[in-house]
């Protein structure tokens, strides 16, 4: 499975995944990070599952969800994470 | 801030020591346990995995094999951690949410604190490295990780007194071009340890005191010794099952 690290000033993200034909159809992410609530990060995963891999889609999607859910992740964007999850999809 | 609770210095197996960290954190939140400081070493030396972590990603499991080194997930965020039982002290604080700054990095700096008055008792000018660490001349001496559950907060994290750094990086996974001399001499150059800065070896109860006494000053407590409730006992035992669970530890 394609994999990739993105290391921001505070933490690596760390990114399986999985497409067909352009669309995420399996991902893992771990790291060194804070996240909270922790739940997120599952419910984050299954969210990306049948999303576009493509740098927009992505970035809006979480954008999203971290305000409905208002998940914060001290010294971490959103967009860290699109970051980490396109240089996998890029593998 | 009204009183809080010190339990004594204990020596736990780790599965059992995160789930004391749990019962305190649920029992706290239920208002059935008091705010709580804990300091513990653990039995044997164990690698413990953030949250967020992969198993596999983190640790060289023959490595922990071979030296018989345990490893357990946290309920915590944050990175691999390495618990040398002969190097390391560990404390956990537990609270009311409101007893802390809503701003995560803020309660980090808060309860750091407590670690920086401990470190400055024992003679040694510390400073709080965002967002987790604490550092005595810009080298990291104290990591934490911080969960927040149910309307508590459980912070826990690690007091280096002499760990074996050595066997640290073999048990963490570093990029192989990485572990070199030269990489081992630049961790050197980042961490530190009680022992190094003062030049002699503290014991585990002189720190655990040093720190209690930060503490206290810091969070402005009192704090009463007291030991674990039948209760907490009680919820420890139940958990400790899960955090010696292949489910848990492999959830990522």
């Amino acid at each position: 499975m394609p994999y990739a690290e993105f290391k921001a000033p505070k933490g690596i993200i760390k990114v399986f995944v999985k497409l067909a034909e352009g669309v995420i159809s399996q991902i893992q992410i771990s790291g060194d990070f804070f996240m909270y609530p922790e739940e997120a990060l599952d419910d984050l995963e299954q969210l990306l599952v049948g999303t576009n891999a493509e740098r927009a889609e992505l970035s809006k999607l979480i954008e999203q969800f971290y305000e409905q859910r208002q998940i914060q992740t001290p010294m971490l964007t959103p967009d860290c994470f699109v970051e980490a999850i396109m240089r996998a999809v890029r593998r | 801030m009204e009183g809080w609770r010190v339990i004594p210095l204990r020596v736990d197996d780790p599965f059992y020591s995160m789930a004391i960290d749990e019962a305190i954190l649920k029992l706290n939140s239920e208002g059935r346990s008091p705010n709580t400081l804990r300091f513990w070493r653990w039995q044997p030396s164990t690698v413990s995995l953030g949250y967020f972590q992969s198993l596999e990603r983190e640790v060289d499991l023959l490595a922990a094999a071979k030296y018989g080194v345990a490893v357990v997930r946290r309920l915590s965020g944050g990175g691999a951690v390495f618990h040398d039982h002969d190097g390391e002290l560990t404390y956990s604080v537990v609270c009311r949410q409101e007893d802390l700054p809503r701003d995560i990095m803020e309660s980090f700096r808060v309860i750091c604190g407590g670690l920086i008055k401990g470190f400055e008792r024992l003679g040694l000018e510390a400073r709080f490295a965002p967002l987790n660490d604490v550092e005595v001349g810009g080298k990291k001496i104290s990591g934490s990780a911080q969960t927040r559950k149910w309307g508590s907060v459980l912070q826990h994290g690690t007091i280096l007194v002499d760990p074996d750094i050595r066997l640290m990086f073999e048990l963490l996974k570093v990029s192989p071009e990485k572990i070199s001399d030269k990489f081992i001499a630049s961790v050197y150059e980042r961490v530190t340890s009680l022992a190094r800065e003062l030049k002699k070896r503290p014991s585990f109860e002189e720190v655990r005191d040093a720190m209690c006494a930060g503490f206290a000053d810091s969070l402005s407590a009192s704090f009463e010794e007291g030991d674990l409730t039948s209760e907490e006992i009680n919820l420890a035992e139940e958990l400790k099952a899960k955090y010696a669970s292949k489910e848990w530890l492999m959830k990522r």
